[in-house]
C-alpha cells in the first residue's frame, strides 16, 4: 500500500469539494493510501509570489518540512499547487545558497528544509504507483462514447525544466490516462494555452475572453466535455460559461469536468456518491454517455 | 667541457642610458666576475661595428659565450644570434637583456640604484650563460605528401592548390560523390553564381584554356597530377608524428568500378528497388543503384548498401555494358603515408525536430533551407519550383524563419553567420522566377555583413520580399485548408500577426559535420565550446591546431560562405606546404628533456603538455618513463613545472640557471626598498614589462624581473628558493588565463601560486608576499603600478626573517 | 522619456530572486506571440514591450502601469524563450518591487489578508463545511498559522503588504 500526504490547499477544500470526493473514493479504490497531515497551510502560488517570491518559497517549502517530518512523499491535486511545491522542491534541492536563505527564514518556525521527499501531481501516482495496467483492470464502466477535449492547465507542464513532468510541447500522460479510461482524447485548437484563469479579480473581460476561445475551440473539435485538473481551469470554464452566456450571449453547454471525476465514474463510483450538483453546466449528456 | 669564456657587450645606446647608468662601474663590476674573459662597451652592438666586435671576438675564439645588453628587443636578439651562429658558436649561447627599457628608463629618476640592479642584471645573465650548453638542430623527415580530409570547396581548394604545388594529394570524402554542401547549394551568395563552380585555375600557365574558373565537372579535377580521390573513404586511425604520419583509411565498397562504369544510366533503368532520394530532401526517389545528377564526381554510379538486394536480384549486373558493377567488393583499408593533414569536413544543417513548436518532420511543409535549394534547382525534384511536399502544388506564399535553433540558449547558442544571406538568396531566386510569389521572412536581426552582403538585401527588397521582425513562436497546420499559420509578433508594428503560408522554410542552425567527434579523437584534436574543431588562435595560427602538422580549414572550424571559406582553404594549404616544402623538418631541440631514471611513471607531464608531446615508453626493466617527442616539444616548460620530483628540464632553462638567476638577481639592492623578484614569462607578461619601461613609467629599482618560457615551468619551490635568497616579495607575470601562448601555463601557474600562498601560510609567513598578474603588452602601466604597489605592501609587512 | 539611469533599474531587478536573466533578452518577441493574454488584449499587454521599457530605465512606466498586473503566469513565453530569460519570473520580481512602493491591485490585499489570518488565500464558509460533512469528507485539519505567522514576520511579508495602497494606473 503506496502512502502519500495529501496536499489540498486552498480553492479545492474551500470551493470544490467534489474534485476532493473524487479524488479521494478513486485513489483509494487503486490503493493509495492519502494522509491527511495537520498544519499544512496555502502553498503559495502565483497570487503570493507576486507579492513576495522569497516569502513564497519558505512557505513552500515549510509545507514540505511537514513531510519530510512525517517521512511521507507530497501528492496534490490542484496542479497550481504542485507547481509551486515542485518548484520550490527542485530549486532548493539544487541550489545551496537558496536553500540557506530559506533554512534560515524556517528556523523561526522551527523548520529545516532536507531535501528528502519528492512532490507529485496525482496523475504521476497513477501512472507510477498505480501502473496503467492496474488502472485499466480496475476500470468497470469504460467511458469509450465520451470524447474528452484533454485540458491540463499550464502549471502540469510549464516551467518545464523545473516541473519535468512531461513534454511541454508533446505531452501525452494525461493524454494517456483518459484513454486508459476509455475515453478518446481528441485534438482541438490552442490545446495547450492558458484558461486565463488568473486575471480573474483584475482583469474579468480579458480572463473571459481567453476561457471563451477555449470553450469555443473544444466544442468546433466536437468535444463532448473539457477534463481538467486545476480548480482554477474549472471555475474559469464552468462558471465562466454563465458569465458567458450573460456577456457574449452565447451558450455552449460544454460539461467542465475534473479527470478525478471520470476516473470515479469509470472505477464504478455512483454518480450520486460524487457531490456533482457544484457543476454549474450539468453533465446529464455526459453521464447518458457514460451509462 | 671546454672552459667558458664569457663576452659581455654592453651598448649604451649613443651615449645615452650612460646618463643614467654609469657605465664605467658597471664594465668594472662586470670584468670582476669569474668566468668573465671580455668586457666591451659601446654605442650599439646588433648591428655594424658593434656587431663585428661580437662577430670577431667568436671567431677568434677568445669567447665561447656572449652576453649583450642590448636595446631594442628581440630584433636586436635575432641579428646577433644569426651573426654569432655564421661566425661558428651555437646560438643557444647568447643571452641578451636590455638595460634601456628593464632599468635605466624605469628608474630614470633614482639612477645610482639603477646602476645597482644593471649590476645584478648582468651578473645573472653572465651566470645563465656560463650554465648554457649548446643546442643542437635535428632534422625530422617530411613526406611531401598530404592527406585532405572532406571532399567539398575547402578540401578541393587545399587538394588543389597543394597538388599544383608538386605534393602527393590524397582526398578523401565519406559519400560517393564529391561537392558536400557547395553540389546541392545551387547558387552561392552574393554573386548568384553556380554553387559548383568551385575549381580555382591551376597555375600551369601553359594551358590558357585552365586559367579561367571552371565548375567542377568541366575542370579535369581527376587529371590533375599528383591528386589522388578516393571516395567512400573516412579515417580510421591515425599513427607517426608530424612530417610522417600513417593514416589508416577505410573504403566502403562503392560496388561500381569507377573505371569501367560509362555513366549510361541502364542499371537505373531495370534496379527493381526505390528509397526516398536523400540528395533530393526526399522529394523524390531514386534506385539503389544512383548517380546525383547532373554534375557530379567521379562520373560513376554507386550503390546504396542498405537499399540493394545484391544476388537475390543483381539485375544491373546483367544488363551493365562494360561489366562496371561489382558486387563482391569488400570494404578495404589503405595506409598512406603523409607529412600534413587537412581537415576540411565542413558543416550540416541542424536538426529542427527538436523545435518542437516549429513542428518540423511533423507537418512536411515546413522544410529547411536545403530541401527548398533542391527545389529551386532546376535540375532537382521539382524543376525549380518551390512546392508543398505534402501534395507537390506550388507554394505560393513562402515564409521564411530565422534563427531557427541558433542564437538559442537552448539549442545552439551562437549565430551561425550565413542563414541571413541564404533566406536572402532563396528568396530573391523565387522572386525573380515567380514575381507574384507572397515571400516573407521573420527575422530579429539581419546580419549582412560581408563584402556587398548589403546591396544584396537591398536587391531584395526591391524585389518585394517582405521582412517581419519578429521571431515566430509557434507554426500551426490548420487541416481543412491545409495550410500552415506561422503565429508571430510585428514588433515594429507592435501586432500579433498570424501569417497564412504554403510552405515555410525553416533557416536552421550550421552545426559541426556528423562524425566530428569521432574525427577529432582519432586525430587528437580539440573542440570548441561549440563542437567545432578549434583553431590555435584565429589571428595569429589560422587553421593551425595544437597537433603541429594537423590543419583545418573551411566550415569545419566555423559555418562561412564561400569566399571565406576558399580563403581558408588557400591558407591551410599553403601552411602545410611550408611545412612539408623543404622535404625535411630541421628543428632546433630546445625542448624538455626527460632524466628517465628519475621519472616516476605519475604520468602528469603527458596530460598537461598541451600538445601531447609526451608518451609513456618503455624502460626496458618492466617500468615505464616519459619521453618527450623533440619534434613536437615547444619549449614551454609546462611540463617541468609539473613534475613533482624534477625529472624532467628544459635544454635552455636548467634547474641550476633558475637558481643562478634568482641569487644573481638578489645578490645586489642598492635601495633602501625590500627586494621584490618578477617571474615573467617570454610572451605578454615580458611584453608588458618591456612597454612599461618603453614609455619610461616610472617603479622601483628594487624589483627584479626573472624571464622564463611560460609561467608553467614555475614550481613552489622557485617561489620558495626566491625568498630563501633574500626577495622579501615575489610577482609571477604571466599571459591572462585564456590568452597564454601555451594553452594552459599561466593556469597552471596560477595553481602553483595558490599551493605557495598556502605552505606560505602554513609556515608563518605572510601570504600576501606573493602575487600573481596576468597582464598584456597594452597594460604596461599595470606592470608599473603592480611593482609599485607590492613594493609598498612589502615594506608595510616588514622585514622578512627566515631561519 | 529617460527618468532615471537605465541600468540602475536593470541592477535592481536583476539582483532580486526572480528577476536574475531579464539582461539577457534580445527582444525576439517569442514570448508576445505565444502569450494568451497579449493575443487577446493586444493593446493593453505585451511581456516584450515590458522587459523593453524596464531595461531602458522606465521604472515609473512599469512599477505604476496596469501592464505588469496582466500576465497569467501561463509560463508559455518562459517555456519558449530563447535566450532562457525567465519571463514569468521577472514579472513576479516587477510586482515584488511594484508592491513595496504602494502600487498594489486590491485583489491581491484580499489574498494576504486571508493569508495573514487563515493560513489560506481561500476561506471556507460554514456552509462549506457542512456540505463537506454531509458529502463524508473529512473535516479539514488546522492550517498551521502560528509557524505560518513567524515565517511571515521574519521576511516582512506584512510589512510589505500595508503600506499605502495604490490602484494602478
Amino acid at each position: 500500500m503506496t502512502s502519500y500526504a495529501l496536499f489540498l490547499g486552498c480553492t479545492i477544500p474551500a470551493r470544490q469539494p467534489h474534485y476532493e470526493l473524487a479524488a479521494r473514493k478513486a485513489l483509494t479504490k487503486l490503493g493509495i493510501e492519502l494522509i491527511d497531515l495537520e498544519g499544512m497551510t496555502c502553498c503559495a502560488p502565483p497570487p503570493l509570489q507576486s507579492i513576495d517570491l522569497e516569502t513564497s518559497l519558505a512557505i513552500a517549502a515549510y509545507n514540505i518540512c511537514l513531510a519530510e517530518e512525517a517521512d511521507l512523499n507530497i501528492v496534490t491535486l490542484c496542479t497550481g499547487c504542485f507547481e509551486s511545491l515542485a518548484i520550490a522542491n527542485r530549486l532548493l534541492k539544487e541550489k545551496p545558497q537558496l536553500r540557506e536563505k530559506v533554512n534560515k527564514i524556517l528556523a523561526n518556525a522551527g523548520k529545516e528544509f532536507k531535501g528528502a521527499k519528492e512532490v507529485r501531481h496525482y496523475l504521476q501516482v497513477l501512472m507510477n504507483d498505480v501502473g496503467l495496467n492496474s488502472l485499466k483492470q480496475n476500470v468497470v464502466k469504460p467511458l469509450d462514447k465520451l470524447k474528452v477535449a484533454a485540458f491540463s492547465g499550464c502549471h502540469l507542464l510549464r516551467p518545464s525544466e523545473l516541473l519535468r513532468f512531461d513534454d511541454p510541447e508533446r505531452p501525452r500522460i494525461f493524454d494517456t490516462l483518459i484513454e486508459a479510461l476509455g475515453a478518446k482524447s481528441i485534438p482541438y485548437k490552442n490545446k495547450l494555452r492558458c484558461c486565463g484563469g488568473l486575471l480573474r479579480g483584475y482583469a474579468d473581460d480579458i480572463a473571459l475572453a481567453i476561457a471563451r476561445d477555449k470553450i469555443v475551440n473544444a466544442h468546433n473539435a466536437g468535444a463532448d466535455c473539457i477534463s481538467t485538473l486545476c480548480p482554477f481551469c474549472f471555475l474559469t470554464l464552468d462558471l465562466g460559461q454563465m458569465q458567458i452566456k450573460t456577456t457574449y450571449k452565447e451558450e455552449y453547454n460544454m460539461p467542465i469536468i475534473h479527470y478525478a471525476e471520470l476516473l470515479s465514474l469509470s472505477l464504478g463510483v455512483e454518480p450520486k456518491e460524487l457531490a456533482l450538483d457544484f457543476h454549474k453546466v450539468k453533465l446529464d449528456k455526459v453521464l447518458e454517455k457514460i451509462g | 667541457m671546454e672552459e667558458v669564456k664569457v663576452g659581455v657587450f654592453l651598448s649604451d645606446c649613443g651615449g645615452q642610458i650612460a646618463k643614467i647608468l654609469d657605465f664605467e662601474a658597471l664594465t668594472n663590476f662586470v670584468k670582476a666576475i669569474p668566468g668573465v674573459a671580455l668586457v666591451a662597451r659601446g654605442s650599439e652592438f646588433w648591428r655594424g661595428e658593434g656587431l663585428k666586435t661580437i662577430v670577431d671576438a667568436v671567431r677568434t675564439k677568445k669567447i665561447n659565450r656572449v652576453v649583450v645588453a642590448e636595446s631594442v628587443p628581440k630584433i636586436s636578439e635575432v641579428a646577433i644570434v644569426k651573426a654569432v651562429e655564421e661566425a661558428g658558436l651555437n646560438p643557444y649561447l647568447v643571452e641578451v637583456i636590455n638595460l634601456k627599457d628593464h632599468c635605466a628608463w624605469p628608474h630614470k629618476d633614482t639612477p645610482q640604484e639603477a646602476t645597482e640592479k644593471a649590476k645584478a642584471m648582468l651578473l645573472a645573465a653572465v651566470e645563465k650563460a656560463k650554465l648554457q650548453e649548446p643546442i643542437d638542430k635535428a632534422e625530422f623527415p617530411a613526406v611531401k605528401s598530404v592527406l585532405v580530409i572532406g571532399g567539398g570547396l575547402a578540401g578541393m581548394q587545399a587538394a588543389e592548390d597543394l597538388a599544383d604545388m608538386g605534393f602527393q594529394v590524397y582526398l578523401i570524402e565519406k559519400e560517393p560523390f564529391l561537392g558536400g554542401l557547395a553540389a546541392k547549394a545551387v547558387r552561392f551568395f552574393p554573386t548568384d553564381d553556380c554553387a559548383i563552380c568551385i575549381q580555382s585555375p591551376t597555375t600551369d600557365l601553359k594551358t590558357v584554356a585552365q586559367t579561367s574558373r571552371k565548375c567542377v565537372y568541366r575542370s579535369g579535377f581527376s587529371e590533375i597530377p599528383n591528386l589522388n580521390v578516393l571516395t567512400n573513404a573516412k579515417v580510421v586511425k591515425v599513427e607517426g608524428g608530424p612530417g610522417n604520419f600513417h593514416v589508416t583509411v577505410e573504403r566502403k565498397p562503392r560496388y561500381v568500378n569507377e573505371k569501367k562504369c560509362v555513366a549510361c544510366d541502364l542499371c537505373t533503368s531495370v534496379c527493381p528497388v526505390e528509397v526516398p532520394d536523400e540528395y533530393n530532401a526526399k522529394l523524390t526517389k531514386r534506385k539503389a543503384i544512383y548517380i546525383n545528377k547532373p554534375l557530379v564526381y567521379p562520373p560513376a554510379y554507386a550503390i546504396d548498401a542498405k537499399a540493394c538486394k545484391f544476388h537475390e536480384c543483381a539485375k544491373c549486373v546483367e544488363v551493365c555494358p562494360t561489366k562496371a558493377i561489382e558486387l563482391n567488393q569488400k570494404p578495404e583499408q589503405v595506409t598512406l603515408n603523409v607529412g600534413s593533414i587537412i581537415v576540411a569536413t565542413g558543416f550540416r544543417e541542424y536538426d529542427p525536430s527538436v523545435i518542437k513548436e516549429y513542428h518540423y518532420g511533423e507537418y512536411p511543409d515546413v522544410i529547411t533551407h536545403l530541401e527548398l535549394a533542391r527545389m529551386l534547382d532546376a535540375f532537382g525534384p521539382t524543376g525549380g519550383v518551390p512546392v508543398k511536399p505534402s501534395n507537390l502544388k506550388p507554394a505560393k506564399r513562402i515564409v521564411f524563419v530565422q534563427c531557427v535553433g541558433s542564437r538559442d540558449r537552448r539549442w545552439n547558442p551562437y549565430c551561425s553567420s550565413i542563414c541571413c544571406m541564404i533566406s536572402l538568396k532563396h528568396a530573391t531566386m523565387i522572386k525573380e522566377a515567380f514575381p507574384d510569389a507572397d515571400v516573407t521572412i521573420c527575422y530579429i536581426d539581419i546580419r549582412t555583413t560581408g563584402r556587398e552582403h548589403e546591396y544584396y538585401y537591398e536587391r531584395a527588397r526591391e524585389m518585394g520580399v517582405k521582412f517581419v521582425k519578429g521571431r515566430p513562436s509557434e507554426i500551426i497546420h490548420d487541416p481543412a485548408t491545409n495550410t500552415l499559420v506561422v503565429e508571430v509578433e510585428d514588433e515594429l508594428l507592435r501586432r500579433l500577426l498570424e501569417l497564412e503560408a504554403d510552405l515555410v522554410v525553416l533557416a536552421t542552425a550550421m552545426v559541426p559535420s556528423e562524425d566530428t567527434k569521432e574525427l577529432a579523437q582519432i586525430l587528437g584534436l580539440e573542440l570548441d565550446q561549440d563542437g567545432f574543431f578549434k583553431e590555435y588562435n584565429a589571428k595569429l595560427r589560422p587553421t593551425e591546431t595544437k597537433r603541429r602538422g594537423i590543419f583545418i580549414c573551411g566550415g569545419a572550424v566555423f559555418p562561412k560562405d564561400a569566399p571565406t571559406t576558399s580563403l581558408h582553404a588557400h591558407s591551410a594549404a599553403i601552411k602545410a606546404a611550408k611545412f612539408l616544402m623543404n622535404g625535411k623538418i630541421v628543428k632546433d631541440l630546445k625542448v624538455a628533456v626527460v632524466n628517465q631514471d628519475y621519472c616516476g611513471n605519475c604520468q602528469f607531464c603527458p596530460v598537461t603538455c598541451p600538445y601531447g608531446a609526451i608518451t609513456l615508453e618503455p624502460k626496458g626493466d618492466g617500468h615505464f618513463a616519459a619521453k618527450v617527442s623533440e619534434l613536437i616539444c615547444e619549449g614551454c616548460g609546462v611540463c617541468v613545472g609539473t613534475c613533482p620530483v624534477g625529472a624532467i628540464e628544459l635544454r635552455h632553462l636548467k634547474p641550476s640557471q633558475i637558481t643562478a638567476q634568482i641569487k644573481a638577481l638578489l645578490s645586489v639592492n642598492g635601495t633602501s626598498k625590500p627586494l621584490v623578484l618578477a617571474f615573467s614569462c617570454s610572451e605578454c607578461g615580458h611584453a608588458a614589462v618591456d612597454s612599461s619601461g618603453m614609455a619610461m613609467m616610472s617603479y622601483p629599482a628594487n624589483v627584479r624581473v626573472l624571464r622564463v618560457p611560460c609561467t608553467g615551468v614555475i614550481q613552489v619551490q622557485h617561489i620558495l628558493e626566491a625568498f630563501k635568497a633574500g626577495a622579501q616579495g615575489v610577482m609571477v607575470i604571466g599571459c591572462k588565463p585564456d590568452g597564454c601562448h601555451y594553452e594552459v601555463g599561466s593556469q597552471k601557474a596560477k595553481q602553483k601560486v595558490e599551493l605557495a600562498k598556502a605552505l606560505l601560510g602554513a609556515c608563518g609567513i605572510e601570504p600576501e608576499r606573493l602575487e600573481m598578474f596576468n597582464l598584456v603588452f597594452i597594460e604596461g602601466d599595470k606592470f608599473a603600478e603592480a611593482a609599485k604597489t607590492m613594493t609598498e605592501k612589502v615594506e608595510r609587512l616588514g622585514l622578512l626573517q627566515l631561519a | 522619456m529617460v527618468e532615471e539611469k537605465p541600468l540602475d533599474f536593470t541592477k535592481e531587478i536583476t539582483s532580486r530572486l526572480g528577476g536574475e536573466t531579464i539582461t539577457h533578452c534580445y527582444q525576439c518577441g517569442t514570448c508576445a506571440s505565444t502569450c494568451p493574454v497579449a493575443r487577446t488584449a493586444e493593446d493593453r499587454y505585451n511581456p516584450r514591450q515590458i522587459i523593453r521599457l524596464a531595461l531602458l530605465g522606465q521604472r515609473e512606466e512599469v512599477l505604476k502601469g496596469d501592464a505588469i498586473w496582466l500576465c497569467a503566469s501561463c509560463y508559455s513565453c518562459q517555456e519558449r524563450c530563447p535566450q532562457k530569460v525567465e519571463v514569468t519570473d521577472v514579472i513576479y520580481a516587477l510586482r515584488n518591487m511594484a508592491i513595496r512602493e504602494g502600487n498594489i491591485p486590491a485583489i491581491y490585499m484580499e489574498f494576504a489578508a486571508g493569508l495573514l489570518s487563515e493560513g489560506r488565500i481561500v476561506s471556507i464558509s460554514k456552509f462549506l463545511e457542512k456540505k463537506r460533512a454531509d458529502y463524508g469528507l473529512p473535516p479539514l485539519k488546522p492550517a498551521g498559522i502560528e509557524a505560518l505567522k513567524k515565517i511571515l514576520s521574519a521576511t516582512g511579508f506584512d510589512k510589505i503588504m500595508f503600506k499605502k495602497e495604490g490602484t494602478p494606473k
